[in-house]
């Protein structure tokens, strides 16, 4: 129990951390395609102040945003598993998508087709994002089939 | 990081915030009104004004008129968007023409942009409207038009164009509308001494770029006043000059709504500095120069409504620097427009769905 509540928080950090990454790198590279002096330092920076600041600084904490996604996303994946005879990594991977893909898709619904996570405005974003939720979903389903082994 | 402590250093010693010396009152010229976004004073007694809702009311002789004008085009309410800006015509007192200009959706409705009209103003309504404008291309979002004009001595008309928010990079880009100030003549053709109009890339119309959500213009002696919404933080007051780019997305003092860095830097050579910028943002909304005596103590004062918290700022400039300001009527809530009247009275729209205009008068 402790292990699996340890496992979803990884997760759930995961998925932040690659969210942020995606922002600062949506960002970064088009200011270095308008000739901005973006270096390793100015980005390494950024990304940590993004950390903190899109988590505490910002109309809503991406990671409390991305919990409640991976838990609705999880518990679904969890009741469906008794039924359908998946992977686990493989199901809570599709749940880890599924999530971020409501968040990237329906949060402009509800603010006029806004994208408030800029970095998921185009559809590669959007894609790229949905990508990053797979991963941290196939990290949480593979810890689980570890811990049964 | 040790530039910007010291610039606010500089900034607290050099500006003076001031309380008010003036004795007003507040007479409320119109109440329950949908969402009043834009005024434009005709005389001390007539008044037209804009309801976001697709609205064009009129004050008349003092009194609201029931009824809106008719004539007006589909505007789209939703989201920013709707009947915002209005101008008259420099020679509205023998012409009767106005300028609005409103959110408009495209057919189909799935996308928008921001068009502006001129119209003739008769009683009751307003006709021969004619499409002098339509900003290109069309947007998905409702959100960040702009939507103000003003003036130049020349006749010429400046409307403000905002960046739609998810195209704010569109703003360093010459080959479409969005976050620019774009100059046309009355009858929508194109000044042949605009600054882009050489360059093949560029869309004829554009004055300025690099401006994010621009929602007060207003011209003193010639020089073009401009203050534009940043996002968390860094709102602008900028002195708008042809061909000069203003910076956002690239240049900015505020971050994202989600806190992240949109840029990191605040400078860059051949990017405009803003005369003022505010952190927090104070969302200002529109702008008024002040040029009469009936508060002289505010004479020769540009007046910024602003939405956060709700207020109106004066500021006093001098050689590009601002020497003075103060922070007036923060008991109305959030203030849509100012505009100052001939009989020297300040007039305002408070925001939202039961938005008032009120009169400042002399106590």
């Amino acid at each position: 129990m402790v292990l699996n509540s340890l496992n979803l928080i990884l997760s759930i950090l995961i998925a932040t951390c690659l969210v942020i990454l995606q922002e600062t790198m949506s960002n970064m590279f088009w200011l270095i395609s308008v000739d901005m002096p973006v270096t390793i330092g100015v980005f390494v920076s950024t990304y940590f102040s993004n950390l903190l600041l899109m988590n505490g600084g910002g109309a809503i904490p991406i990671v409390a945003l991305i919990a409640v996604g991976f838990l609705i996303a999880y518990t679904v994946a969890k009741i469906l598993l008794i039924w359908i005879n998946v992977s686990k990594a493989n199901a809570y991977a599709l749940a880890g998508a599924a999530a971020i893909m409501a968040i990237v898709l329906l949060m402009p619904l509800a603010f006029y087709n806004l994208d408030v996570l800029a970095g998921g405005r185009s559809i590669l974003g959007k894609t790229i994002l949905v990508f990053f939720g797979l991963v941290s979903g196939y990290y949480f389903g593979k810890s689980l089939e570890k811990q049964r082994v | 990081m040790r530039k910007r402590i010291l610039i606010s250093i500089g900034l607290i010693f050099s500006i003076h915030l001031i309380a008010s010396e003036e004795n007003y009152a507040y007479e409320t010229l119109a109440e329950d009104l949908s969402h009043p976004w834009g005024l434009a004073v005709i005389d001390e007694n007539n008044i037209i004004f804009t309801e976001l809702s697709g609205n064009l009311r009129i004050i008349e002789n003092g009194k609201l008129n029931p009824e809106p004008l008719s004539g007006v085009p589909e505007v789209l309410f939703a989201g920013q968007g709707g009947l915002s800006g209005i101008i008259l015509d420099p020679s509205f007192n023998d012409n009767k023409r106005i300028y609005i200009a409103f959110s408009s959706p495209d057919a189909g409705k799935k996308t928008n942009t921001l068009e502006v009209v001129s119209a003739t103003l008769n009683s009751g309504s307003i006709s021969n409207v004619k499409t002098i404008f339509k900003a290109s291309p069309s947007r998905r979002t409702a959100a960040h038009y702009g939507a103000r004009m003003a003036f130049l001595d020349d006749g010429t008309l400046l409307i403000t164009s905002g960046d739609g928010f998810n195209y704010r990079e569109q703003a360093q880009y010459l080959d479409n509308h969005y976050g620019k100030i774009v100059r046309i003549n009355t009858d929508g053709s194109i000044p042949q001494d605009n600054p882009f109009l050489s360059n093949t890339a560029a869309l004829p119309e554009i004055w300025s770029y690099g401006h994010r959500n621009l929602q007060g213009i207003t011209v003193v002696d010639g020089v073009v006043y401009e203050n534009e919404h940043g996002p968390m933080g860094g709102d602008e007051l900028n002195i708008a000059e042809p061909a000069k780019n203003y910076g956002w997305p690239a240049i900015t003092y505020g971050k994202d709504y989600s806190g992240a860095t949109i840029s990191p830097f605040t400078e860059k050579e051949g990017m405009e500095q803003p005369i003022k910028y505010w952190v927090p943002s104070i969302a200002p909304s529109g702008m008024a120069y002040y040029d009469d005596t009936l508060f002289p103590n505010w004479t020769d004062s540009l007046l910024i409504s602003a939405l956060v918290p709700g207020d109106v700022r004066r500021l006093k400039v001098e050689n590009s620097k601002i020497t003075e300001e103060e922070i007036l009527f923060s008991d109305l809530g959030r203030i849509r427009d100012v505009a100052s009247s001939p009989d020297g009275t300040i007039i305002l729209a408070t925001d939202g769905p039961n938005g008032k205009l009120i009169r400042v008068i002399k106590k």
